[in-house]
């Protein structure tokens, strides 16, 4: 095997510019979807992680009330039962917050979009104010307006609206009534994503009025974690304490093969169920983002589908010169045989020189990725731009897991084994006596 | 002094006493006149919507309905991109159906039929004097026609809204026009009903126009044809009903 291994790699130094231009190959395709992976891997987790900024937490709680078969209001009046569970779960937590929210019809000028309002205590939550990237309008009036209301550039072109300009919202109370409230466009933010497009943001106390709720009361009942990475342990843990303190709803995920996601079905399978008085329900930050997860796989999906197009166009290239390769060596595979190497030896030696080389390809291909990542994240975009909610700090970055690492070594060494076991099993079968008598 | 007081007092709470009495006997007279609570209802309703900047939008549906026993289905007949959908109401629940998942989901009563200003309630029973006490009334002209102003508070927040106006016509019992407020106060959508028809002694709105007020421009007309109190059979109020007329 030793001497195997040794002729093989002689074998690849032996046409240096060849090999060099094979592995070029391999290692472009492996750069490239490295590169896809790593970038839709941390998209994820920094969309995640600024919209836990905003919205000021990982781990969310809801409250429902039902009223009659069908009617669930939802929100909470008294959240002490809430923190008692939360310390005696002993979960590692930075801070706790509240928001409410609702969807609404906006209405300006003869135009209309539905949009999501989100009400959020901006005075008192700093991150927020960080992470909200401003196209137009200003902190300090958003502050002094009492029924200011941010809303993302999309929006604000669909409804053709600018800073100042009072908008009608048709929003139902939590009672399901139909009411009316108006907001002041204090502040455009910039948007690069889904659900950033359809969230809009406004002072919690204007919202609460507009919802029917009582002073005091509100809808979401946040617990900022320390990481994201904690986020479903500690939800797990914080679940198990809060059991024994309040009714909560069980936190199936399963979708039953419906076109749903996992949060979507489990809202579902709740709204048959009934039950006296509150019953909460606890959701973490991936949950509700679950269809940023789908648009991860989709990317995931395209950067395999990617590695394989490039890599059937380079298997096509690495099949041609082992052919030729096979037709170099012709003579010296007869002399080989002639000298007792069987079939399967040359055979060997051809995968074992093939597997090198995708081995240098992919070696060379995530060192390039490497280099390419690190210049990239290097660059500080700033967070006054359109990307701000993909980026973290104003910054690009990566998240390469070991699992994508490992998917790209197995389809890059399948696919450069299978280019090479073609011309490798017709040079094994040529006898020795065929093969010495062949003339160039 | 005293005697001629207490006399007055007693005769003007008598008199108040009468009209609230009056005025609540017309909100249930104004539900009985769209309620079929002996006999089944069936219509074409014609939905035409107008939007701004948008061409007017045409729905088309056939409502069934049994009150008596809290049942109603609405199967949309127009335009092609809706037809076959419907909602079935069955006690508390409604259901939607679209043929093109060939699923049913959850829905409401407060929900808007497609994208017209009408919602499912518009086409269902009335329910004035079981969902609101009777706040202020009041005399006046609708066009030449003396009404009553009737302001209705909701009972309970299970009204889809908080406040309504109505105008009822004085020398017959007829709803000709309802004004919708929010929970804050402001004017939500006007209804006005300037036709009738009558149908087994009963009269029933042939026209009714429904507009926005919040987004001037914005309305709904809708228009009742082939009406008819025939009993309907019970496999309608069923939702294999659905699936089989998208068959």
């Amino acid at each position: 095997m030793k001497t195997h291994v040794t002729i093989a790699l002689r074998n690849l130094t032996r046409q240096k510019k060849r090999t060099a231009l094979l592995a070029i190959a391999i290692a472009f395709s492996v750069m490239i979807v490295t590169v896809i992976y790593g970038l839709t891997s941390a998209i994820s987790v920094n969309i995640a992680e600024n919209f836990s900024d905003i919205l000021g937490g990982h781990i969310f709680i809801t409250g429902s009330e039902k009223h009659g078969t069908s009617k669930e209001i939802s929100r909470i009046s008294n959240d002490q039962a809430l923190r008692d569970a939360l310390k005696a779960s002993g979960i590692n937590y930075s801070y706790v917050s509240s928001y409410s929210s609702t969807f609404a019809t906006i209405i300006f000028e003869g135009k209309t979009t539905s949009l999501l309002i989100n009400g959020i205590n901006i005075k008192e939550n700093e991150n927020f104010r960080k992470r909200l990237s401003l196209k137009k309008g200003d902190w300090e009036s958003i502050l002094t307006t009492p029924n200011a209301l941010i809303v993302p550039e999309k929006v604000a072109q669909t409804l053709n609206v600018e800073i100042g300009d009072v908008v009608i919202a048709k929003i139902e109370t939590v009672y399901g009534q139909n009411n009316v409230g108006e907001f002041r466009i204090a502040g455009i933010n910039y948007n690069a994503d889904l659900v950033s497009q359809l969230s809009s943001y406004t002072h919690t106390a204007h919202l609460n009025e507009i919802l029917g709720l009582l002073p005091g009361e509100y809808q979401t009942f946040a617990v900022r974690l320390p990481s994201l990475k904690e986020t479903d342990a500690a939800a797990m843990k914080y679940y198990d304490v809060l059991k024994n303190y309040v009714q909560v709803f069980d936190r199936k995920t399963e979708a039953n093969g419906a076109p749903m996601t996992g949060f979507q079905a489990l809202l579902r399978s709740q709204k048959k169920e009934s039950w006296e008085g509150v019953k909460y329900r606890l959701f973490t930050i991936n949950e509700q983002l679950a269809q940023i997860q789908q648009f991860v796989s989709a990317a995931d999906t395209i950067g395999t589908t990617v590695l394989i197009i490039l890599f059937l166009i380079t298997m096509v290239g690495i099949n041609n010169t082992f052919r030729m390769i096979m037709y170099e060596r012709i003579k010296e595979i007869g002399t080989m045989r002639a000298i007792g190497y069987q079939q399967k030896d040359v055979k060997r030696l051809f995968l074992l020189e093939a597997f090198f080389l995708g081995m240098i390809g992919m070696l060379a291909g995530f060192l390039l990725a490497g280099i390419l990542m690190a210049i990239v994240s290097s660059i500080n975009f700033g967070m006054e731009n359109e990307f701000f909610i993909l980026l973290r700090n104003g910054h690009i970055t990566f998240n390469l897991q070991f699992a994508k690492i490992a998917t790209i070594f197995i389809i890059v060494s399948i696919l450069t084994l299978l280019a090479v076991s073609l011309p490798a099993r017709k040079a094994a079968k040529l006898s020795p006596a065929q093969a010495l008598g062949t003339e160039k | 002094m005293k005697r001629v007081l207490l006399v007055f007092i007693l005769s003007v709470s008598v008199i108040s006493l009468l009209s609230a009495q009056d005025f609540t006997k017309i909100l249930k007279e104004l539900d009985n006149l769209n309620n079929f609570e002996k006999s089944d209802f069936t219509a074409v309703y014609t939905i035409i919507t107008q939007k701004p900047g948008e061409k007017d939008s045409v729905l088309q549906a056939r409502v069934f309905r049994r009150d008596r026993e809290d049942l109603f289905l609405i199967l949309i007949l127009q335009p092609e991109a809706n037809k076959g959908q419907g909602y079935l109401k069955d006690k508390d629940n409604v259901w939607f159906y679209d043929p093109s998942s060939r699923q049913f989901t959850f829905s409401s009563l407060k929900e808007n039929i497609s994208n017209s200003e009408a919602k499912n309630s518009d086409l269902t029973r009335a329910t004035y004097s079981d969902s609101y006490t009777i706040e202020k009334t009041e005399e006046g002209v609708l066009g030449k026609i003396p009404v009553w102003i009737i302001s209705l508070k909701a009972k309970t927040t299970d009204a889809v809204y908080d406040r309504l106006k109505i105008y009822v016509r004085k020398d017959r019992t007829m709803l000709l026009k309802e004004e919708a407020y929010s929970v804050s106060g402001r004017l939500m959508r006007t209804t006005l009903i300037p036709k009738y028809v009558e149908l087994n002694g009963k009269l029933l709105p042939s026209q009714i126009i429904i507009v926005d007020e919040l987004n001037p421009g914005e309305k709904s007309q809708i228009t009742l044809t082939e009406q008819s109190v025939s009993p309907i059979p019970d496999s309608v109020f069923k939702k294999d009903f659905l699936e089989r007329v998208n068959k």
